[in-house]
C-alpha cells in the first residue's frame, strides 16, 4: 500500500513540477520591440536600443519573431499580458482588425509635416485608416517589369500596356505550336500582380467615398472595362503569353524566367540570388504606364512599426519610435535588413534619404527598386481587404480555364461582386446583445455535472439490481482507481474540457475578426445564421467526408496489418530494412511530403505519369479530374497513414496465441484464410476505439488542404471544391469574412455530430463482438 | 506441387514489398534531391542541374536551427518518458481494475477527444497564460504529454486486455502487491505495445505545430524544430524549399533513430512461432 501511495505521489510530482517552477521576471520599466525574422536586423535594432539606453536611460528589449504573419493573432494573445509588447512590426493590411478590436494607438502624435517630408507617400497612407494614422512604413513590398536583358534590349522596354503585349508577342519564339521563348507570361487566375494591368483597363479594387475611405460595397470587378481585360487575355493566351495549365501559378513564371525562357514578368524581387546563381542578366523597370497622363500603380504591402493600445509605456515608446525613425537609424537598419554587402533587395527602405544614399544608389537593382515606391497603391488596409481577394482566383479560373462554350462573362463577374458584396455584409452584420449575468453559466455547467453524476448513480443502481449475481466493484478499488488516473484526468480537464466549453461560450457571442476583444452574449443567432444558410452543398460535402475518413482509415488499416504480417514471415534482418522504408511516411514533416506528391501527381510532366507513358497508359489527370482528384486523396492519405497501423498491429499480432493459427492450419486452412479470419479480426477487436479515434482524425484531416486546396474547384463560386473536407470548408467559409463566432458554432455542431457517430459505431462494434 | 506453393507466395509477397517499398521512396528521393540541389524554385519534381552542399551550411549558419532540434529532442523525449507512465498506469487502471465509472471514464476520454483542439487556438493560450507556462518549454511539454497520453491509452488498452488476467492472478498467488505485478509482470509483456506509445509521442510532440507557434512567441531560439521550418516555408521573400529539404531530413534523423533503436522490441515473438509455420 505504501509503494502504491509512492507511486500516486510521483505521478503527482511529475505533473506539478513544470507548474510551480515558473518563476515571472516582472519588467514593467523596458519597452518591447517585436521586430524581424532576421538576426542582422534584430541586431543593428539592438545597437540602436543600446544607444537609446545610454542617452535616455530607458531600457528597450528586442524580440526575434518567427514570421511576420503570426503578429496579429500574437499581438492579441499577448497586448495585455505582462511580457506585452510596445512596439510590433507588421504588414499595414493587417491593421484594419486590430484597429476595430481597439488594438491599436493613434500614431498622429509623431506623424507631422516633418517626418511626412521624410518618407515616401505610400509608407504613411498606407496605415491610414479612419483618418488615423497607426503605423509608420519601413520597407515597402513592391514589384515591377522585371526583364532578361539578354531577350529584351532596355531601348525596347514598354511605355504603355499595348506596347508591352506587342513586344512581347514580338519577342515570342514557337517551335511549331509550342512556344519556346515567351516574351512574357502572365497567370491569368491572378489579381495580385495583374492588377495594374487590370486598372488599365478599368477595373479597381475598391472604390472610395467623399472622405477618400475605402468603401467596401462599391467593387470594381464588374464593369464594362473587365470584359475588355478578359478579352485581352483570352487574346494573350492565344499568343503563347499566359500559363495554360490552370494549376500552375508564380512560382511557375518564375522558375522558367531563372531558366532564361521568358522576356519579362510582373513581379518583385523575392528570388533575387538565385537570379543571380542562374547567370540571369536581369534587370527592374517601372510598369507600363496606364495612358499618357496616369502611370500605373503595383498593389503594395507596406511593412512596419505600429504600437499596442495597451502599452504601459506609451510615450517612451513614441520616443523610441521615433528615434528608429531618424535618417541614421534607418540607413542601419536597412543595411543590416539587405545582409551588408550582399545587397539582397529583403528590404525596400520608405525612408527618401535612405533611397538617396550610396548604399542603395550603387547597386542598379536596389536603386531601381526603391524608385517603384512612387508608383505603388497600398493595399487596402480595412478589415474586409482580404474578401475582395477571395474569390477571384476561383472566378478567373472558371472564367479562362472552363470547358463551357459560351461562357457568359458578365453573369460571372456579377457573381463575384455579388459574392463580395454579400461577405462584406455578412462581416459587418451585428447580432443584438442579449444581457444575461455570466455566472449563469457556472450554474449551467455545475445542472450539468450534476445531471450526469445523477445519471451515473441511478444506472449504477438498476444494474446492481439486475446483475447482482456479478462481483460488484469494491469501493477501495474505486478509490485507488480513481486516485490513479486523477493526474491525466486533471490535464484531460484542463486542456480538453475547458477549451470545449469555452468555445461553446464563444459560439453564443459575437466574437469576430473586426471585434476581437468586446464581444458579447448574442444568444442562438449564430447557430440560427447556420441553419437558415442551408445544407445544400454540406450535405454532398459531408458524405464525401465520410468515405475520405472511413475508406482511408479501413484501406490503411488492412494495408498495415498486412504489411506487417508479411514482414514477421521475413527474415529479421531484411524486415528490419523494410520498416525502417515503411516508417518513413510517418516520420518525415508531412508538409514537405505533401508538396512531393503534389508534384509527382502532376498531369503534365509529374514522374507518376511518366512512368506510366513507359508502359504506354495515357496522362492520367490526378489532381485535375474531380473524381481522380478523389481518388488520388484518398490514396495519399492512405500512403501517410498505413506506417502508423503496421506498426502498432505487429506488437498485436505477436500476442495472438499460436494455438489459433494451428488449429485452423490441422483444418487445412491457407494463408489468406489466417490472414483475413483471424490476424485481421482479432486486431481489429483490440484496436477498435484507435480506429475510431484514427477516423476523427481523418474526418478532421486538414492535410488535404496542402496537397489540392480542395480543388478542383467548382464552377459555381462559393461552392465547395471536389476534395474540400467539411471542417476545412467550413472554417474557410467563416473565416474569410473573419467571423469566428460562427467558426465556434460550426465546431460544435460537427462535435456533436461526430460524437454520436463514435458513441454508435462503438456500441456497434460492441454488439458485434459480443455474438 | 506443394512443396512449391508457398516459394510462389513468397516471391508475390516480395514483389508486393519492393513495389510498396519503391513508392514509399520515391518522394523521400525528391527530398534529398531537392535538398543538396541549387537554386531550386518551386517543388515541381524536376531533377536539379546542380548539386551543392551550401543548403546544409546555411541551415547552420544563417537559422538557429541547432537550437531548434535541440529543444525539440528534449520536448519530445520528456513527453515520451511522461507518455509512457501515464499511459501505463491509466491503461493498467483501465484494463485491470474493476471500479465504478470505469466504462464511462473511458467513453469520456475517447469523447472529448473529437472535439479538434487545434481550432480553439483562443481557449489553448488563456489556460496557458492561467498557469504560467507561456513561452516555456515546460508548457509544450505538459500540452504534449496530455495530448499522446489522452490518444494512446485508447491504443494501448486494447492490447493490455489481449493480456490473460491469469497472469496477474498468478503473480498475486505468488505474492506480488498490485505495483510489483504491474512492474515486473505486466509491463514487461507489453513492451511491444509500450513501444509503440514511446515512438508515437514522441512523433506527436515533436510534429506539433500549431499550438507550439501560437504559445511561443518570444525570440528565435526557444521555437521548437516544427515551428522553425514552418518560418522557412511561409517566410517573407519567397520560400526556400532546398533549406527547407534539407532541415526535414536532418529533423527526422532522430525519430528514424529512435524508431530503429525500438524495433526490437515489436519483433521476435512471432519470428519464433513462424519457425513451425
Amino acid at each position: 500500500m505504501k509503494k502504491l501511495l509512492l507511486m500516486i505521489l510521483m505521478t503527482l510530482m511529475v505533473f506539478m513540477i513544470p507548474v510551480f517552477s515558473h518563476v515571472k521576471a516582472l519588467e514593467t520599466s523596458t519597452i518591447r520591440v517585436w521586430f524581424s525574422q532576421y538576426e542582422e536586423e534584430n541586431e543593428a535594432l539592438r545597437l540602436i536600443a543600446e544607444q537609446y539606453q545610454t542617452e535616455t536611460g530607458i531600457k528597450v528589449d528586442v524580440v526575434s519573431r518567427i514570421n511576420i504573419f503570426n503578429a496579429v493573432s500574437d499581438l492579441v494573445n499577448n497586448a495585455t499580458l505582462d511580457e506585452r509588447p510596445d512596439l510590433i512590426y507588421m504588414q499595414a493590411p493587417d491593421i484594419g482588425a486590430l484597429v476595430s478590436s481597439g488594438y491599436l494607438e493613434s500614431l498622429n502624435t509623431i506623424v507631422n509635416d516633418e517626418l511626412k517630408s521624410r518618407y515616401t507617400e505610400v509608407a504613411l497612407s498606407a496605415f491610414k485608416l479612419n483618418g488615423e494614422y497607426y503605423g509608420v512604413g519601413y520597407s515597402v513590398d513592391s514589384y515591377g517589369l522585371i526583364y532578361n536583358k539578354d531577350i529584351i534590349h532596355e531601348d525596347e522596354l514598354p511605355k504603355t500596356w499595348d506596347e508591352f503585349f506587342e513586344v512581347a508577342a514580338k519577342k515570342t519564339i514557337f517551335d511549331g505550336e509550342t512556344p519556346v521563348i515567351h516574351g512574357t507570361l502572365l497567370n491569368s487566375k491572378d489579381m495580385w500582380f495583374n492588377y495594374p494591368l487590370l486598372k488599365s483597363y478599368g477595373g479597381y479594387y475598391y472604390g472610395l467615398y467623399p472622405n477618400g475611405e475605402f468603401n467596401p460595397y462599391d467593387i470594381g470587378l464588374d464593369n464594362p472595362g473587365m470584359l475588355d481585360y478578359i478579352s485581352k487575355i483570352n487574346e494573350a493566351k492565344e499568343q503563347g503569353l499566359v500559363l495554360t495549365n490552370k494549376i500552375h501559378g508564380e512560382s511557375e513564371i518564375v522558375s522558367r524566367f531563372a531558366n532564361g525562357k521568358v522576356g519579362m514578368i510582373i513581379y518583385g524581387l523575392w528570388y533575387a540570388s538565385t537570379l543571380q546563381d542562374r547567370g540571369i542578366n536581369y534587370g527592374i523597370a517601372s510598369l507600363p504606364d496606364q495612358d499618357n497622363e496616369n502611370i500605373s500603380k503595383a498593389l503594395t504591402t507596406v511593412q512596419g512599426f505600429v504600437m499596442n493600445k495597451f502599452s504601459l509605456e506609451k510615450e517612451a515608446s513614441l520616443d523610441f519610435l521615433e528615434y528608429i525613425l531618424t535618417n541614421e537609424n534607418q540607413q542601419l537598419l536597412i543595411e543590416a535588413g539587405n545582409n551588408y554587402e550582399k545587397k539582397l533587395g529583403t528590404r525596400n527602405p520608405a525612408n527618401l534619404s535612405v533611397i538617396q544614399s550610396d548604399y542603395i544608389k550603387s547597386s542598379e537593382v536596389l536603386s531601381s527598386l526603391s524608385e517603384l515606391n512612387e508608383e505603388c497603391e497600398a493595399f487596402p488596409n480595412i478589415p474586409e481587404g482580404r474578401i475582395w481577394y477571395n474569390y477571384t482566383s476561383q472566378t478567373f479560373q472558371s472564367i479562362f480555364f472552363s470547358d463551357e462554350e459560351n461562357i457568359n462573362y458578365i453573369n460571372k463577374l456579377t457573381d463575384l461582386t455579388d459574392k463580395i458584396r454579400d461577405d462584406v455584409r455578412l462581416m459587418n452584420y451585428r447580432a443584438e446583445r442579449i444581457e444575461i449575468p455570466s455566472y449563469i453559466f457556472l450554474v449551467i455547467i455545475i445542472i450539468l455535472l450534476l445531471v450526469v453524476i445523477l445519471y451515473c448513480v441511478l444506472k449504477k443502481k438498476r444494474i446492481g439490481k439486475i446483475k447482482s449475481y456479478m462481483c460488484k466493484p469494491k469501493w477501495k478499488t474505486t478509490l485507488i482507481a480513481w486516485a490513479l488516473i486523477t493526474p491525466l484526468m486533471m490535464l484531460l480537464l484542463i486542456f480538453y474540457v475547458y477549451p470545449i466549453f469555452h468555445n461553446f461560450y464563444l459560439s453564443l457571442t459575437d466574437y469576430s475578426g473586426i471585434n476581437l476583444r468586446d464581444y458579447g452574449l448574442i444568444g442562438f443567432s449564430n447557430y440560427r445564421s447556420i441553419f437558415l444558410s442551408g445544407f445544400e452543398g454540406l450535405v454532398s460535402m459531408t458524405i464525401w467526408t465520410f468515405g475520405f475518413a472511413i475508406s482511408v482509415v479501413v484501406v490503411s488499416f488492412i494495408l498495415g496489418v498486412f504489411i506487417s504480417t508479411l514482414l514477421q514471415k521475413n527474415k529479421v534482418n531484411i524486415a528490419k530494412i523494410y520498416r525502417i522504408i515503411f516508417i518513413l511516411p510517418w516520420v518525415i514533416p508531412t508538409v514537405i511530403t505533401l508538396l512531393m506528391w503534389q508534384g509527382l501527381l502532376e498531369t503534365e510532366g509529374g514522374l507518376v505519369n511518366q512512368v506510366l507513358s513507359f508502359v504506354g497508359i495515357d496522362k492520367i489527370p490526378w489532381l485535375s479530374n474531380p473524381m481522380m482528384a478523389k481518388f488520388s486523396t484518398i490514396l495519399v492519405m492512405t500512403w501517410f497513414s498505413f506506417p502508423y497501423f503496421m506498426v502498432v498491429s505487429s506488437g498485436l499480432i505477436q500476442s495472438i496465441p499460436k494455438d489459433y493459427y494451428d488449429a485452423a492450419k490441422v483444418d487445412g486452412a491457407n494463408s489468406f484464410y489466417l490472414f483475413f479470419c483471424i490476424t485481421l479480426p482479432l486486431v481489429f477487436k483490440a484496436m477498435v476505439p484507435t480506429l475510431i479515434m484514427s477516423f476523427i482524425m481523418q474526418f478532421n484531416q486538414f492535410g488535404v488542404y496542402i496537397l489540392t486546396a480542395g480543388g478542383p474547384v467548382a464552377d459555381k463560386l462559393g461552392e465547395p471544391g471536389a476534395t474540400d473536407l467539411l471542417i476545412t470548408y467550413v472554417f474557410n467559409t467563416a473565416f474569410n469574412t473573419g467571423r469566428y463566432a460562427v467558426a465556434a458554432a460550426y465546431s460544435v455542431i460537427i462535435f456533436v455530430f461526430i460524437a454520436l457517430f463514435a458513441i454508435a459505431s462503438l456500441q456497434i462494434s460492441r454488439k458485434a463482438m459480443d455474438t | 506441387m506443394k512443396k512449391n506453393r508457398p516459394s510462389i507466395s513468397k516471391i508475390i509477397s516480395n514483389i508486393f514489398l519492393i513495389l510498396l517499398a519503391i513508392i514509399t521512396i520515391t518522394p523521400f528521393a525528391y527530398i534529398i534531391m531537392i535538398a543538396f540541389g541549387k537554386n531550386i524554385i518551386g517543388t515541381s519534381a524536376t531533377i536539379p542541374k546542380e548539386f551543392t552542399m551550401l543548403n546544409f551550411r546555411r541551415l547552420f549558419t544563417e537559422t538557429a536551427f541547432l537550437s531548434w532540434i535541440f529543444n525539440s529532442i528534449i520536448i519530445g523525449i520528456t513527453t515520451m518518458i511522461i507518455s509512457v507512465i501515464f499511459v501505463s498506469i491509466t491503461v493498467y487502471v483501465f484494463s485491470r481494475m474493476r471500479f465504478y465509472g470505469k466504462d464511462k471514464l473511458f467513453k469520456f476520454i475517447m469523447l472529448i477527444q473529437i472535439f479538434p483542439l487545434t481550432l480553439s487556438m483562443v481557449s489553448i493560450f488563456r489556460i496557458f497564460v492561467t498557469l504560467g507556462i507561456l513561452n516555456d518549454i515546460k508548457g509544450l511539454i505538459i500540452i504534449n504529454s496530455t495530448l499522446s497520453s489522452a490518444g494512446l491509452v485508447l491504443l494501448a488498452k486494447g492490447f493490455f486486455d489481449t493480456i490473460p488476467y491469469e497472469i496477474d492472478e498468478a503473480a498475486m498467488v505468488d505474492g506480488a502487491s498490485r505495483f510489483q505485478t504491474l512492474i515486473k509482470v505486466i509491463l514487461p509483456l507489453a513492451k511491444p505495445m509500450l513501444a509503440v506509445v514511446a515512438i508515437q509521442s514522441f512523433v506527436i510532440a515533436y510534429n506539433e505545430y500549431v499550438i507550439a507557434s501560437t504559445v511561443m512567441t518570444q525570440g528565435l531560439n526557444t521555437m521548437p524544430l516544427s515551428v522553425g521550418l514552418q518560418s522557412m516555408i511561409s517566410g517573407q521573400y519567397g520560400t526556400n524549399w532546398s533549406m527547407y529539404c534539407a532541415a526535414a531530413i536532418l529533423g527526422s534523423i532522430p525519430m528514424i533513430i529512435l524508431f530503429y533503436s525500438l524495433q526490437k522490441y515489436f519483433i521476435g515473438g512471432i519470428t519464433e512461432g513462424s519457425v513451425k509455420m
